[in-house]
């Protein structure tokens, strides 16, 4: 009659980087299962009527996928598949990093104003929430639209801005929601103690909140990341802006009945780039947290 | 001057009661309306609310057929996925096996753009059903479920486990009787997450090609159209689906438990 | 008011009294009438029961929290003007350390409001940490201390700008018997190395009378001071602590907790 307990309370802690390794360890062990998931659905639909159409140009073997890796892009080619899927993530990689970037910044600079204004925060705070549960993705096919049309002078707005810009104010919503959290998080004590400081509102805001709020800022970063990356996809799939992973996959999708495996290199890319957005956020989590005591990090 | 806590000072400050969002609503249609008509922007720039509103209320039976359309995709992956997510929850409960396999997956998935594999489901489904739409929708809200709802099931304090122990229960009892209850409120956040996903999933799912009836082809291709007033009005209809999704969700918990207040930070 | 008199107290209350919500049916009447004076180097006391306004007392005179009626004086100025001038410092129950600062950057945090140069800050910063002896601490984090030990750091850091004042609010309120009976010795140490004026709150009768030159003691409902109980101890030493003289002085105490309900009705069990 065992209860399953964790790894904690057995008595053994492990480092973050031990952490890290396991989950790693597991998430691959799952991919394996995956995997040996889909080629035993094939083979049972090779006998078995299955409402899923389980022929090699629907779902080609594993191994074909990976075969598809190093098959020129088009006939005579000399671009690899591979080659292209990666230069296309590199490239929506870049977009969403620069959206994210935009969207962070923003984020943090409205939750300050509404951690210093009440005014803002009581006015501002319901929409930036309900912001997150609205298909805010729907606006994609207009912004592109506007952004067509629209120039800044010399500058040209290109899809590609319209692209960054849709990623940007997906990532804008959950960090700006984090971050304000973070801002009021320091304890009624720290602020008094502040006061009797005579501490000015921007020695409060650059000594206390900011640093405070890490903890609370760290999974908005996450969250951010990831919808940066969704929104870039999206983005690029609803324009059809070239040069991103989005638009390899709508081009794939039209070739499965000549080449059916290609499409997965550029599901793999598209998975690719959210797991490198992820990692770079992580390094940034742990950039910030350096310093602080282990469970406050994630 | 006293030091209030920031919740203190929205409940009783100057500020406090429903008109401050409201005069921001209100001052931010005032100001694009009067910037789009003094500047005379052309509707496929940006079109004034009044345009949008026009337009909503013309062709309302068509946004109600594109939102029921959506919407109906989005409740069966939500549904699909809840339950699976919930099942899952359970296992893992109960063998630690699942929960190490399947949570650093769906902390993995949670970066990626779940969405990407619709073109894959469109093959291996038949694309002019609703079916890959449903399932791509089912996965996404899956992983939220299941992560918020194990958390409940296993997070319960140890001393209460001491307590099942010296009571001399049985897993299944400890189950329904101290992890099922401790995780619904776990149960209603993953809800609360999942609701919208699942109208975001199933919108973005149509730009994959498939049947044109719901929301998310309707915008694309009034945007095509250059009948950006409609295109804005299906927005507006997107945005209106999402929020009913979530409300209905913070109905049922008010409803099915009254009991809990603010949720404790974990 | 004598200008002449003021300008030579430590701390003067007068006529203070602190309502919150006035006016409205949660009317709070928290410090009704309190008077009082503190000379320079006193170390006093406040004690009473939950509600008595002992707290509230403290922050009124640091200006965290402003008067409804009455006036305070630090050193002859105004609270909201001694505050700006930084004529105390503070130390509350918790240590309210900032865990992503070392030892040293949290002691160092005062001076760095105030604009001190970083070498002058690190120097002042360590002669403070040799002072609570925890020298040897100084590049640690505050998570890696006891604590008592992160007390004490609190306090080095209430010295920092070495102010006249100290304000302390329960500090040690939190700590085990054993380590509150040594951070109070330290606290005495220190008293008489720099000479500040302490006042000092607790709810702890023992404490209050070996750490005191005159103990005030309130009571709630509203809160006031009904008693100033003196004590002669002298030098305190490990001994003090069981000398008659020490005896008397808590039970005087204790009388004086009690004085107010052995004189009305039976004491009801919250006034206990």
């Amino acid at each position: 009659m065992s209860e399953p307990v964790s790894g904690k309370q057995r008595g053994v802690t492990r480092t973050r980087v031990q952490r890290g390794v396991i989950s790693i360890l597991w998430a691959l062990a799952g991919v394996v299962l995956v995997v040996l998931m889909w080629e035993a659905v094939k083979f049972l639909g090779s006998f078995i009527e299955l409402p899923i159409n389980t022929s090699d140009t629907s779902m080609p073997h594993v191994w074909t996928m990976v075969d598809a890796f190093s098959n020129p892009v088009v006939r005579g080619s000399d671009t690899t598949v591979l080659q292209a899927v990666v230069s296309a993530t590199l490239t929506s990689l870049k977009i969403a990093l620069g959206g994210f970037t935009i969207g962070v910044t923003f984020g943090i600079v409205l939750a300050v104003i509404m951690q210093r204004f009440a005014f803002f925060e009581r006015g501002l705070l319901p929409f930036v929430i309900a912001s997150q549960t609205v298909p805010l993705i729907a606006l994609a096919p207009l912004i592109v639209g506007l952004g067509n049309r629209i120039s800044f002078g010399p500058i040209e707005w290109t899809t590609t801005y319209s692209v960054m810009f849709i990623a940007a104010y997906l990532a804008f919503f959950p960090l700006s929601v984090g971050a304000l959290r973070g801002l009021q998080a320091p304890s009624a004590t720290s602020l008094e103690l502040m006061r009797s400081y005579a501490a000015r509102p921007n020695q409060m805001l650059w000594k206390l909140r900011f640093p405070s709020s890490v903890p609370y800022l760290v999974p908005a970063l996450k969250v951010s990341a990831a919808a940066a990356v969704v929104g870039t996809v999206v983005a690029e799939i609803s324009t059809g802006v070239k040069g991103g992973v989005g638009r390899l996959l709508i081009e794939y999708a039209r070739e499965t009945t000549s080449q059916p495996a290609k499409v997965y290199v550029a599901v793999f890319g598209a998975i690719a780039l959210g797991l490198a957005a992820a990692a770079l956020v992580s390094a940034l989590d742990l950039y910030l947290t350096r310093n602080l005591p282990k469970e406050s990090q994630a | 001057m006293s030091t209030q806590t920031a919740a203190q000072s929205r409940r009783t400050g100057r500020f406090s009661g429903i008109w401050p969002p409201i005069l921001i609503a209100v001052l931010f249609l005032a100001a694009w309306q009067i910037f789009v008509v003094a500047r005379d922007i052309q509707p496929y720039l940006l079109p004034a609310p009044s345009l949008i509103v026009t337009n909503f209320f013309t062709d309302l039976s068509l946004m109600w057929a594109a939102a029921f359309y959506t919407g109906t995709t989005a409740f069966l992956g939500l549904v699909l996925g809840t339950v699976l997510g919930l099942v899952m929850a359970l296992l893992a409960s109960r063998f630690i096996v699942v929960n190490h396999l399947v949570t650093p997956l769906a902390a993995g998935l949670a970066a990626v753009p779940i969405i990407a594999l619709t073109p894959i489901l469109n093959n291996m489904f038949n694309i002019t059903s609703r079916t890959p739409r449903v399932l791509v929708t089912m996965i996404i809200v899956l992983f939220p479920m299941f992560v918020n709802v194990t958390r409940g099931l296993l997070q319960v304090k140890p001393v209460q486990l001491e307590l099942m122990r010296s009571m001399n229960a049985h897993p299944r009892t400890t189950l329904k009787v101290l992890r099922i209850p401790n995780a619904i409120p776990f149960f209603f956040t993953g809800l609360k997450v999942a609701a919208p996903l699942a109208v975001i999933a199933a919108l973005v799912a149509e730009y994959f090609g498939g049947p044109q009836e719901g929301l998310g082809s309707r915008i694309a291709s009034a945007a095509a159209n250059t009948a950006y007033g409609r295109a804005w009005a299906y927005v507006v209809a997107s945005i209106i689906t999402g929020l009913i999704f979530y409300l209905v969700v913070v109905a049922v918990e008010k409803w099915t438990t009254p009991w809990t207040g603010r949720t404790r930070s974990t | 008011m004598s200008s002449v008199q003021t300008s030579h107290q430590a701390v003067d209350v007068q006529g203070l009294w602190k309502i919150f919500n006035e006016g409205s049916n949660n009317e709070v009447t928290a410090l009704s009438d309190i008077n009082l004076s503190v000379k320079p180097g006193e170390f006093i006391s406040l004690i009473g029961p939950s509600g008595c306004g002992k707290s509230t007392l403290l922050r009124v005179i640091g200006d965290l929290t402003g008067a409804t009626r009455g006036e305070v004086f630090i050193a002859g100025e105004t609270a909201p003007v001694a505050r700006e001038k930084q004529l105390y410092g503070i130390a509350f129950q918790q240590a309210a350390l900032f865990d992503w600062r070392t030892v040293r950057r949290n002691v160092e945090l005062p001076l760095e409001l105030q604009g001190l140069g970083k070498k002058e800050r690190r120097e002042r910063a360590l002669e403070l940490l040799e002072l609570v002896q925890l020298s040897d601490f100084a590049e640690h984090r505050p998570w890696e201390l006891s604590g008592g030990m992160q007390q004490r750091v609190a306090i080095a850091r209430s010295l920092a700008v070495d102010p006249p004042l100290l304000l302390m609010d329960e500090p040690f309120g939190a700590l085990d018997e054993m380590t509150r009976e040594r951070m109070q010795n330290e606290l005495l140490r220190i008293c008489q190395e720099t000479r500040k004026t302490i006042i000092f709150v607790t709810h702890s009768i023992p404490e209050a009378v070996y750490l005191s030159d005159r103990v005030i003691v309130m009571s709630p409902r509203p809160g006031r001071i009904t008693h100033t109980v003196p004590i002669e101890l002298g030098e305190r030493n490990e001994d003090t602590r069981e000398t008659d003289t020490f005896y008397a002085g808590v039970t005087a105490v204790r009388e004086a907790l009690r004085g107010r309900s052995a004189s009305a009705s039976p004491p009801r069990i919250e006034e206990l």
